[in-house]
């Protein structure tokens, strides 16, 4: 398919999932609790993408090639050494905003 | 626009009833981001029954890459709408998040501050995505804002006066 309003029923069925560095497929999967190997275009290589998924690299959440080594990765992973991924908080944010408006 | 938009709503989804009503400001070129409000709203309102809100659009400021010289015209032009608006709405806080539609948002809004006509409080988070550098946006009103909100260690050490509270969304 091209494109889906929304991929949840898909990330739900999937035991592996191998995607673009976009925040928002990272996250989504990682939320998930599926695991991931994140792919990097090398042309077209638009830098901020790259930060979030070295970072979640970096943090042992998910796995980080290009697509000449795709193949590779696939078939030396080891998907158990992942992390858990924790949620965000947006309760934290919720709290801070109430104490410096003065709103608690 | 998209990833902004979903980050920001799940900003808001903490939030108490004090935090309206709710003006959202999209970018004209937006077509993804209105059903994604009216669905949160929508369920908002399942729980908080006089939740308002309303929605406006704004010229975008920039395009992805478009080059310096010509984002400053593109954002001025901008401003020409977004000061009516800031003016009509007199937020007592703004919220925002990076896409380049916030700029002249708060520009307008400080503007009207040191013109003594409202104060509003800026709040600005920085997105998830931005773990070492800065968003063209996040530079900006890191001298505007009130409050600067970073996801992510590094960005804390980089800029001292921003507010680090872990990831929040």
């Amino acid at each position: 398919f091209r494109f889906k309003d929304s991929l949840a029923e898909d990330l739900q069925s999937a035991d592996l999932v191998i995607s673009h560095a976009g925040a928002g497929s990272c996250l989504e999967t990682l939320e998930k609790g599926k695991p991931l190997i994140v792919v990097i275009n090398d042309k077209l290589m638009d830098n901020h993408q790259l930060e979030l998924a070295k970072q979640l690299h970096r943090d042992g959440y998910v796995l980080y090639c290009n697509c000449s080594t795709l193949v590779e990765t696939l078939q030396s992973m080891d998907l158990s050494a992942l992390k858990p991924f924790p949620p965000g908080q947006p309760e934290k944010f919720a709290s801070f905003l109430d104490k410096v408006l003065g709103l608690q | 626009t998209g990833g902004h938009t979903t980050e920001i709503l799940r900003l808001l989804s903490c939030l108490s009833e004090s935090y309206s009503p709710r003006h959202y400001v999209l970018a004209d070129s937006d077509k993804m981001s209105e059903a994604k409000i009216h669905s949160f709203e929508q369920k908002r309102a399942e729980t908080f029954s006089k939740s308002k809100f309303t929605l406006d659009r704004i010229p975008r400021s920039r395009e992805v890459r478009q080059s310096w010289i010509s984002s400053v015209v593109t954002t001025l032009s901008s401003i020409l709408y977004s000061l009516p608006l800031t003016y009509k709405r007199k937020p007592d806080l703004i919220l925002c998040n990076g896409p380049g539609t916030c700029v002249p948002v708060c520009l307008s809004a400080f503007l009207l501050g040191l013109l003594r006509i409202k104060r509003t409080i800026i709040v600005y988070v920085e997105s998830i995505c931005r773990v070492e550098t800065l968003s063209l946006s996040g530079k900006i009103l890191y001298y505007f804002s009130d409050y600067f909100i970073v996801q992510w260690p590094d960005l804390k050490k980089k800029y001292p006066k921003s507010i680090y509270l872990g990831r929040i969304v």
